[in-house]
């Protein structure tokens, strides 16, 4: 349904979306293991709609400005990425423009990781949660927050239609200091137990 | 009219007429209702897979069969209380077992399967003793570990203890006239006859007495069909190896049975073993589904040995298997007092000599067989894997390419790690057998290790083409979905082999693999112990136990678990490593060097043991060491990302930033995850600090 939008700028920080979440296989979706609320909604287009894998349903926010996703975690975890699915076709004003990304230990210690801003964005748009930093590949963390700032044609409330969160695999051998990849290590990994693939 | 309506029922049960034979059965037992012939009627409902009704029939009855077909009827509907008080009841503790031999196995079956490991022992030993040919308790005893060396338990000396118990009374029955004729063959016949009858002594004891010395015409038209169609040279499936010896033509032993049963042990020891059932033995496979092959393989060997020299029907030259019958051919003559009928006499002593002869001989080479295949199922049973085999290897070409020794085979690969020959093996055993499902679960782990993930999709979908009922199709089929990481969906299919067959313990363990992998760490630890309620000596369980505590952190439990499999498995390296790393976690790295060098020493293939070397090495600081062992990890596996990296670190740690840097840029060039990356990165970024110390002073 969507295509990429061609032409759009896409400078650091302005996004567009992709039709396919493209994801790489030593992540994997944390959102499972999080408690996820919102600031405000409309009955019927509440937080299951973001985690449904649907893309018909969608999140509708209910309130002022900005409107807040909050996911928090039981124990201090990796996130690698975030991928948010919008549509500015179906939604139009409802689409959000700018988005703060907030981390902390809880709603009193939260701060801004990172902004991106979106131009018509149709599809996934996928928010790496590292630093400039090569060595920040992940951030570690109790609790993430994204804020809706603004929406395209300064519509009030937004819709998202999903959310993911992705951090790493955790090491399928447990206790030890660093992943195996050759498939000789990984071979004697295990008994019959499930591992991960060797990086080729 | 009796005669004529049982005669019916058996002959429609033999030919797989189960409707016709309940129609006709009810009418039995409606127009004569007697103990007997509600036997048959549970016969006819087992058959036709209702053991609902045959238990319903039954309960409450006391006639030793009786007892057996309830005691299985509770066993496939999971009432193993049930089952056992009916076969061993709890206030007569000294009571006979109904059904020698298969009742032994049955009752140890139910043990097995609530828990009591030396009880259900020690009724598979006594089934063994009263039929040395009795497969199926002889693999139950290398399951539960504790068998015997085959090259005891099969030993020729058991030889005499083995007579046919064969169905083949009816033969008997259709032999009155013409047994006179045929001299050699016949010795035969009487023998059956009179095992037959002493059979029936235990079986369903004769029909109305009246009918017995039957004219001959009769007794021609009621050879039962099963002994016919076995007379027919198909061996038919052991299910219709009928248990109930028709009692027609039963001339003789009309005697009631329970007195029979009762009286057998004060008999003497050959008659002992004529009291044994077919019957029982065709029932005794408990896991009815996975074992149905070596049921089969075990049930036509012994079939085959069954000589049926006929009369009326079908002639079938014995083969050399003759087993040694009744050397005690008089003694039955004096169990069967009065109901000796014209054609026993004169037979007894002249075939009685004569068959011992040749029946000796061919129990002797099923022994022969015997003794390989129990050795190397034992040997594979305690994971002594290049014993097992070697062992395999001295059965003939023949035998050797068969489904059942070369799945074994591949089973036994697979425990050593050895995934091509595995695959190549059950390759093999697929073509050579295309309907052998047992195996073909750990076939599919194969391909999951190998990562073939077009071989497996295959394999599971023919597997469940093949029968859409078998837990090992959905085990392939979760494999799978594993491989492919979507570990919910491959969780739905390994219940639902759990589902089909609650008693297939690797299943269980599969699921909790799964769980373990989705991070569900309590439903892990139980499916673990689902598995290990199954069968205790599942190493995989146990492991799997040792892992979940390993993330967890609660390492004595870990060391605990994986102390438990290595007791099950001593020869696996992989069991050996993972112990040591739970003893180091536990700072026991002394007992921790031990095992992972026993570990090392066990399959040099293995590079984890060596690695988990160094790790404990750099722990008890002793860095030089460790280098030694990493840099021949090194020739041994140089793309490994995570030697290098180690390698990066202990340079660290001995100040050596020149080579520390070096070996983390080997690191990150293997492109190791992305976590890794990170770790390696900052501890690069580290490395550089004293430089930019020295340069700012």
């Amino acid at each position: 349904m969507a295509t990429e939008a061609d032409g759009e700028e896409e400078t650091a920080g302005k996004l567009s979306g992709t039709q396919n979440l493209a994801v790489d296989d030593d992540l994997r979706e944390m959102a499972k293991k999080a408690a996820w609320s919102v600031s405000s909604c409309k009955p019927g287009n509440g937080v299951p709609s973001l985690r449904d894998d649907n893309l018909e349903t969608y999140w509708q926010s209910d309130g002022a400005q900005p409107h807040l996703v909050n996911i928090q975690f039981q124990k201090k975890v990796k996130l690698q990425l975030l991928g948010i699915y919008v549509d500015y076709k179906l939604d139009e004003s409802y689409t959000p423009s700018k988005i703060s990304i907030r981390a902390g230990d809880g709603f009193h210690n939260m701060k801004e990781i990172k902004t991106v801003e979106l131009v018509n964005p149709i599809g996934w748009v996928h928010v790496p949660l590292s630093g400039s930093d090569p060595r920040d590949a992940f951030i570690h963390t109790f609790m993430l927050q994204i804020a809706v700032l603004s929406n395209h044609l300064n519509g009030r409330d937004t819709h998202i239609r999903q959310i993911k969160i992705y951090g790493p695999r955790p090491n399928p051998v447990p206790n030890q200091p660093f992943h195996f990849t050759s498939k000789e290590f990984i071979t004697y990994s295990t008994i019959s137990a499930r591992s991960a693939t060797p990086a080729s | 009219m009796e005669t004529l309506m049982v005669d019916r029922v058996r002959s429609s049960l033999s030919q797989f007429m189960h409707r016709n034979a309940i129609f006709l059965c009810e009418r039995l037992c409606a127009e004569f209702p007697s103990e007997l012939n509600l036997q048959l009627m549970a016969t006819c409902y087992l058959r036709n897979n209702q053991p609902y009704f045959a238990y319903h029939i039954l309960k409450g009855k006391q006639m030793a069969l009786s007892r057996y077909l309830f005691a299985l009827s509770c066993f496939q509907m999971n009432l193993l209380r049930e089952a056992e008080t009916a076969l061993c009841p709890a206030n007569e503790p000294n009571s006979e077992i109904p059904n020698g031999a298969s009742g032994h196995h049955l009752l140890g079956l139910v043990y097995r399967y609530t828990g009591r490991r030396k009880l259900a022992k020690d009724h598979f030993m006594q089934a063994l003793v009263i039929d040395p040919l009795f497969w199926a308790a002889y693999e139950e005893l290398c399951a539960l570990g504790d068998a015997e060396d085959a090259n005891e338990c099969f030993n020729d000396a058991v030889s005499v203890r083995i007579h046919l118990h064969s169905s083949f009374d009816s033969s008997s029955q259709g032999f009155d006239g013409a047994s006179e004729d045929h001299n050699l063959p016949l010795k035969q016949d009487s023998s059956p006859r009179q095992s037959k009858q002493l059979h029936s002594i235990n079986n369903i004891p004769s029909y109305p007495q009246s009918s017995n010395c039957v004219p001959s015409n009769l007794s021609l038209y009621n050879t039962p069909s099963p002994p016919v169609t076995q007379l027919s040279g198909t061996v038919p499936p052991p299910v219709y190896r009928n248990a109930y010896l028709p009692a027609i033509g039963g001339d003789g032993p009309s005697k009631p049975n329970p007195h029979a049963t009762i009286q057998a042990p004060r008999r003497k020891f050959m008659d002992e073993g004529k009291l044994r059932k077919v019957s029982g033995r065709l029932f005794s496979g408990s896991d009815f589904g996975t074992r149905r092959s070596t049921r089969l393989s075990g049930d036509a060997m012994t079939s085959a040995s069954l000589h049926v020299s006929q009369t009326g029907a079908n002639v079938r030259k014995s083969s050399a298997l003759d087993a040694p019958w009744f050397q005690a051919s008089n003694a039955p003559s004096l169990l069967l007092d009065g109901g000796n009928t014209e054609q026993e006499k004169g037979f007894p002593q002249s075939s009685g000599a004569l068959s011992h002869e040749s029946g000796v001989n061919g129990a002797k080479e099923l022994l022969f067989l015997l003794r390989i295949l129990g050795e190397g199922y034992r040997l594979s049973c305690l994971y002594r894997c290049q014993d097992a085999l070697e062992v395999y290897l001295k059965l003939p070409q023949h035998h050797y390419n068969t489904g059942w020794v070369l799945s074994q085979v591949g089973k036994l690969y697979f425990e050593l790690v050895e995934y091509f020959e595995a695959d190549r093996i059950f390759d093999l055993t697929r073509r050579v057998s295309p309907c052998m499902l047992e195996g073909m679960d750990a076939y599919s782990t194969v391909l999951y290790h190998l990562k073939e993930d077009m071989k497996l999709s295959y394999l599971a979908q023919e597997l469940i083409s093949i029968d859409r009922l078998s837990p090992q199709a959905w085990c392939a089929m979760g494999n799978c979905y594993s491989l492919q990481r979507d570990h919910e969906m491959a969780l739905k299919n390994f219940q639902r082999a759990i589902q089909l067959d609650s008693r297939f313990a690797y299943a269980h363990t599969l699921c909790g693999h799964e769980h373990v992998a989705l991070e569900d760490y309590d439903n892990g630890i139980r499916c673990f112990h689902n598995a290990l309620r199954v069968n205790e000596r599942h190493y995989n369980s146990w492991y799997g136990l040792g892992v979940v505590f390993l993330r967890q952190e609660k390492f004595e439990f870990a060391a605990h678990n994986f102390r438990e499999a290595y007791n099950i498995n001593a020869r696996s390296s992989i069991i050996m490593s993972y112990l040591g790393m739970a003893l180091h976690s536990l700072k026991r790295d002394d007992e921790a060097l031990v095992l992972i060098d026993m570990a090392i020493v066990a399959d040099k293939k293995n590079p984890l043991p060596m690695y988990e070397k160094a790790n404990v090495l750099v722990s008890l600081e002793r860095y030089e060491d460790a280098l030694k062992v990493l840099k021949q990890l090194i020739e041994f596996s140089p793309r490994e990302s995570s030697v290098y990296a180690l390698m990066g670190r202990i340079y660290k740690m001995l100040n050596r930033p020149d080579m520390a840097m070096f070996y983390f840029g080997t690191a990150l060039d293997l492109r190791p995850p992305a976590t890794d990356v990170a770790v390696i990165k900052s501890a690069i970024e580290k490395l550089n600090l004293p430089d930019e110390l020295e340069d700012s002073l």
